[in-house]
């Protein structure tokens, strides 16, 4: 396995130059005086540092190790307890936590490249730490100020980890079949009752706490999603000054057997009259988590293209070094007796993809962040109101379409390392399994389609898609003179307009049939999401033709980008016929005859 | 752990209605096999894959195979199971009567290798690489060479391994290392050290038959200086039993993504006491007779995916209640409905459905094929030998890369739960991954195609499909229930052959321009074959229907998965033609110092 390189010029010319962070954190009430460009670079370079020193090298031995059971108790890999208290201990739990709670208060399009580095690093070990700052985001935005003062402080230190607990044996994607219940006590704390399956962190030894955010019912509640609420049940009691005490009626059942992220502790949570407190209101348990979702969905969507950089930076190490055939223009490394095999085309096709989608994805993450940021730091309600539109349009694209992306790359990482790439010490399988999870787990992509084309496209007639369109138009009609864009403005103007067919298509569809969202969903989401890199892209050679001759860096983008273009893009034609043939085909046959 | 079914309806549809296996078997002569005949064996060795092999895939997945000096065990069962096959007389089935064989043809064995593969992948591997060692010799071995290994390897009582890979070389054997010095009895000492070599030690049998390719001492350099070697694991005795050992040793096993209870060795040979199997230098020569064959095994891998992760899921979603129809409650006495009836779920479904049905088709005409060329004669074993290795790559790359998607979307359907072990979903995705890279890669498949079954014949190979599948839509040309299908065929018929065409013009300008269209290329071709059998596939159906039949439910299940992937998967050609319209200038543009900083 390749050493970690965290690829900081690439995340640099994101975040500075194609998304202009240093003007958008400086028009921001809530960043101006936060965050300095030099602070954020720092950040930036000790973020990579930390990651490809610390963590990247317990990587491969962590998934041979697992994590172990024992009678309640989860031991993670070995390494994983020191390498989490020094990690902890540079504050990165709290890097985008609320000042007021002694969070650093970082914008998150800053937060997102401190995460895709993480997450290069280790998957497993990165859930540890964001799905710490995942629960402590929740609490922040909806617990009393008491929990508040009490949880969050320890939580953005990384003294304790966080866990969120939702799903239930016959309970995933539909959330209002949980059964788990909370019965009031006379002091206005809940008693919480029941069994929660697949919880990421659920129990471990990092920490001398774990705080869950859970959702039950109370006895009265209505049935279905809308009579779920949200506690917070920490596994061992903290008394008023803060100390842990006993076990909370707090245990972990069992750990599952995964296929991957095997040093992150799945765990059965069993909940045994556990003292929990509310967070947010009775019965908008949901409604509490949607807050956070997009943030999270959004870093599940990070860990994909990650562990794809990951595999990326393997495979292109390999097919420098590894020699095998001759190139069909002649040979190339005469003294040897085989060509590296990054002469062949096929090798440099799935490089190049690999690379296309990830940087496309980087950019994609940074997008999406720029809106959060302004959504929660702006002053301006009309520039909220259109962060928040744009939030939910992206969201379940930026979930979906790049971890759809990562584990197309990842196989592609895998193939190029031939037979080696199916064995284990080479870490390229790894990589595979560990981000398949990523298109199930907080949503399944399939049901991110459904979001996307359901609620967010149709739901509305099509007025979110609209903010989109129109801002892709008025990039077209920006650069309309820029030589560098000449033919890729017209292949992205012809991508839209497949777009905007699909859309139009399917709203008008969905009169009298039901069922066209779900049979167009995926296809459309994996259309928008090629589309929205095209966007990407063109605006990263925007940015990058000016400076072809200041940097071969930058011609490399150019010459990515043609390859995005010309070999990737065109996929925009067969999703757009699919989506076209209607939801008939998908009906037609009965059940009983599959 | 989904249960398995050997899927016999869909096979008999196949073998008697689609592809008229009763003629085609008389044709070759193998009047023994007659429909009666195969559906019993068909039902026998589906018992035993059901009951046997199945029960042992997940365990064996769990426990792997185990190293020590002494060689590797294999997990618990395997062995037994192994007994049961040889004593079913399932290793000689499809072996030439003379060397102890039943004489059955190929496509009979195909449709076991299916069911033993589906049943249990990992297993399946022992037996199914004698298959090479077998082909080798039969084709090249001496008659005393025959006597002493083929025959053993037939019966099952010994099993054969293709020692190929080395440590530096893959895709790329003309740069191997392994030296054969001559001995003054006539043998050779073999000394060199392969990687990756399948069931290459193992406690099945008490002797393993390996085939190595190694070079003779001033052997020309390349793939041309390359012979090939019988090696036995130990020397046969007088008796013809496994005797002294020889100096081959399993040095240790690879720790894998799947495929765990198949043992993945480096072998070593230190001075091992080996024989020429035909001419000197012409190892590569003698190995390309029969790997035809070994891919079409291969690719079978695709459709046991297809086909086993369909079965899962098939059952979890008619099983597993969550959300409701958006078209109104289908459960309505339950909290929820099964998830069969979401879109999107069915979506998975059709598309599994469709790649292994339609993968199943493709591979049972190929077999076919490989009837014809053991057992045809003059024109039609030309023809039939041409026409395989055309349908080769794409079955071996095309069918591998959709089983694979396929099993991913088995996986899918069980949501979280199929990430976990225990519901065997991610089983089949890992087991099935090392299809797209053993036997030749995708990529080296799909060069094969373009470059030297297309191009290198001026497109000849692919005309000879192309006139088939025309001939199919002129013939259906009046036929109104299949027209939609038949349109569709034929523009892309037509469109292949524009697109070869375009790709041999700009790559007698540029070498690189094959590599770079390839895989795009060969997917392109998958798709399109894959329609052609669909469409054969419906028009059976669709008489069926019209005449009047009890299984209406069958046959229209067939017409309206085509239907399905005549919508929403064929669509796909669309970005591959334009994909390979783009040529090469993008690909190799970048310079290799500039791939990252």
């Amino acid at each position: 396995m390749a050493e970690y390189k965290a690829p900081l010029q690439d995340i640099r010319f994101v975040m500075n130059e194609v998304f202009e962070a240093e003007k958008l954190w400086g028009s921001l009430a809530g960043t101006q005086d936060v965050i300095d460009m030099e602070t954020a670079d720092a950040i930036l370079e000790e973020a990579g540092k930390i990651t490809a020193s610390l963590i990247a090298p317990l990587s491969r031995e962590a998934d041979e190790e697992g994590c172990h059971f024992d009678n309640g108790k989860v031991t993670v890999p070995a390494g994983f307890v020191d390498a989490y208290k020094t990690f902890a201990e540079g504050g990165w739990s709290g890097l985008t936590g609320n000042p007021v709670y002694e969070g650093m208060g970082m914008p998150k399009m800053l937060g997102a490249q401190y995460e895709e580095m993480l997450y290069s690093a280790d998957i497993s070990f990165g859930l540890y730490v964001c799905l710490t700052s995942g629960a402590a985001l929740a609490i922040d935005a909806h617990a009393s100020e008491e929990l508040k003062q009490k949880y969050l402080p320890k939580m953005y230190s990384g003294e304790w980890t966080g866990a969120m607990d939702l799903t239930e044996p016959h309970s995933g994607t539909d959330l209002g079949m949980i059964r788990t219940k909370a019965e009031p006590n006379a002091d206005g704390s809940y008693s919480i009752t029941g069994t929660k399956i697949f919880i990421t962190g659920g129990e471990n030894d990092l920490t001398d706490n774990i705080i869950h955010l859970v959702l039950a019912k109370l006895p009265d509640a209505p049935a279905g999603s809308k009579g779920i609420s949200l506690f917070l049940v920490p596994r061992n009691s903290v008394d008023d000054n803060g100390v842990v005490g006993e076990n909370n009626n707090v245990t972990c059942g069992s750990i599952e057997h995964k296929m991957g992220i095997k040093a992150s502790g799945t765990c059965v949570m069993n909940f045994d009259g556990a003292q929990g407190w509310l967070v947010g209101e009775v019965n908008k348990g949901l409604l509490a988590m949607f807050t956070m979702m997009n943030y999270e969905r959004l870093s599940v969507g990070i860990q994909g293209f990650a562990a794809a950089e990951r595999s990326y930076q393997n495979a292109r190490e390999y097919a420098l070094d590894r020699i095998q055939g001759r190139a069909a223009t002649g040979p190339v490394n005469t003294e040897k007796q085989a060509d590296p095999i990054i002469v062949h085309a096929d090798v440099r096709r799935m490089l190049l993809t690999m690379k296309a989608y990830t940087e496309g994805s980087r950019a994609f993450s940074t997008y999406v962040a720029s809106y959060l940021d302004i959504a929660k730091f702006s002053d301006d309600a009309d520039q909220i109101k259109h962060a928040n539109a744009m939030i939910a349009l992206l969201t379940p694209i930026a979930k979906a379409y790049m971890t759809d992306r990562a584990l197309d790359s990842c196989v592609a990482g895998q193939q190029v390392f031939g037979g080696h790439g199916f064995i284990r010490e080479w870490g390229q399988e790894q990589l595979v399994r560990d981000t398949r999870i990523t298109q199930i787990y907080e949503g399944t992509n399939g049901v991110q389609a459904m979001d996307l084309m359901g609620r967010k496209v149709v739901a509305n007639g099509g007025k979110l898609y609209e903010l989109f369109a129109s801002e892709v138009k008025e990039f077209i009609a920006a650069e309309s003179d820029n030589p560098a864009l000449a033919s890729k403005l017209d292949q992205l103007s012809a991508a839209l307009d497949r777009l905007t067919e699909a859309t139009e298509y399917v709203i008008g569809a969905t009169q009298g049939d039901a069922d066209a969202i779900g049979a167009a969903a995926v296809e459309y989401l994996d259309l928008f999401g090629l589309t929205a890199y095209g966007y990407m892209w063109a605006r990263m050679v925007a940015k990058a033709a000016p400076k072809v001759e200041e940097d071969v860096f930058y011609a490399n983008k150019l010459k990515t980008a043609n390859f995005f273009f010309s070999r990737l893009l065109p996929g925009t034609l067969s999703l757009l016929e699919a989506i076209k043939s209607g939801s008939e085909d998908t009906m037609a046959l009965e059940a009983e005859n599959f | 752990m989904p249960e398995y079914k050997a899927p016999l309806r869909d096979i008999k549809f196949l073998m008697d209605e689609v592809l008229d296996s009763e003629q085609h078997y008389q044709n070759i002569g193998a009047t023994d096999a007659t429909p009666d005949m195969i559906d019993a064996i068909v039902a026998e060795g589906a018992k035993f894959c059901e009951e046997v092999l199945a029960p042992i895939n997940q365990s064996g997945d769990q426990e792997g195979c185990t190293w020590s000096e002494d060689g590797v065990k294999t997990p618990t069962g395997f062995k037994e199971a192994y007994q049961q096959y040889v004593e079913g007389g399932w290793p000689s089935m499809n072996a030439p009567v003379e060397h102890g064989g039943q004489g059955l043809p190929e496509s009979i064995n195909i449709i076991l290798s299916e069911m033993v593969g589906t049943a249990n992948w990992a297993w399946g591997m022992y037996p199914g690489l004698s298959h090479g060692a077998r082909a080798t010799l039969e084709e090249h071995g001496t008659p005393e060479q025959q006597e002493t290994y083929l025959t053993k390897l037939i019966s099952g009582e010994w099993t054969g391994t293709m020692c190929l890979t080395e440590p530096q070389c893959g895709s790329d054997l003309g740069i191997l290392t392994t030296k054969a010095e001559p001995n003054a009895d006539g043998s050779y000492a073999i000394t060199g050290t392969k990687i990756f070599i399948s069931a290459g030690e193992h406690d099945m049998v008490d002797n393993i038959v390996h085939i190595v390719l190694a070079r003779l001492p001033g052997a020309p350099e390349g793939t041309k200086g390359i012979s090939l070697f019988v090696v036995p694991k130990c020397l046969p005795d007088a008796n013809g039993e496994a005797g002294e050992r020889n100096a081959v040793s399993c040095g240790s096993i690879e720790h894998k993504m799947g495929i765990h209870g198949n043992s993945t060795c480096v072998m070593n040979f230190d001075g091992a006491k080996g024989w020429l199997i035909g001419p000197e230098n012409k190892g590569l020569n003698c190995m390309f007779t029969f790997m035809n064959v070994a891919r079409i095994g291969t690719s079978i891998q695709g459709l046991a995916a297809a086909e086993g992760s369909f079965q899962g899921a098939l059952t979890y979603a008619k099983d597993r209640l969550a959300m409701r129809s958006l078209t109104g409650p289908k459960n309505p006495e339950g909290k929820a409905d099964q998830i069969i009836v979401h879109p999107d779920v069915r979506r998975m479904l059709l598309t599994q459905k469709a790649i292994a049905e339609g993968s199943r088709a493709m591979i049972y005409y190929a077999a076919q094929q490989a009837d014809l060329v053991t057992h045809g004669e003059g024109e039609d074993q030309k023809a039939a030998d041409e026409m395989l290795g055309f349908l080769t790559p794409i079955l071996k790359a095309f069918c591998t890369e959709a089983g694979f998607e396929a099993a991913n979307h088995g996986l899918q359907v069980f949501g979280g739960h199929g990430f976990i072990a225990e519901w065997g979903m991610e089983q089949i995705v890992r087991d099935t991954r090392i299809a797209l890279l053993y036997e030749g890669t995708t990529g080296i498949q799909a060069l094969d195609l373009l470059g030297r079954k297309i191009l290198m014949s001026q497109g000849a190979s692919l005309r000879n499909f192309t006139k088939q599948v025309h001939k199919f839509c002129q013939a259906n040309e009046g036929n109104e229930a299949l027209k939609p299908f038949i349109e569709k065929l034929t523009t892309l018929n037509k469109e292949w052959g524009d697109i070869t065409m375009k790709v041999g013009m700009n790559a007698m300008k540029n070498r690189d321009e094959v590599g770079a269209a390839s895989v795009d290329f060969l997917m392109y071709s998958g798709y399109v074959c894959l329609a052609y059998f669909w469409a054969q596939m419906v028009k059976v159906a669709q008489e069926k229907l019209d005449a009047g039949t009890a299984e209406t439910g069958f046959y229209t299940a067939k017409v309206q998965t085509a239907q399905f992937y005549f919508d929403r998967i064929l669509p796909r050609t669309a970005a591959h033609a334009q994909m390979i319209a783009a040529g090469s200038d993008s690909m190799m543009a970048i310079d290799e110092e500039n791939f990252a900083f």
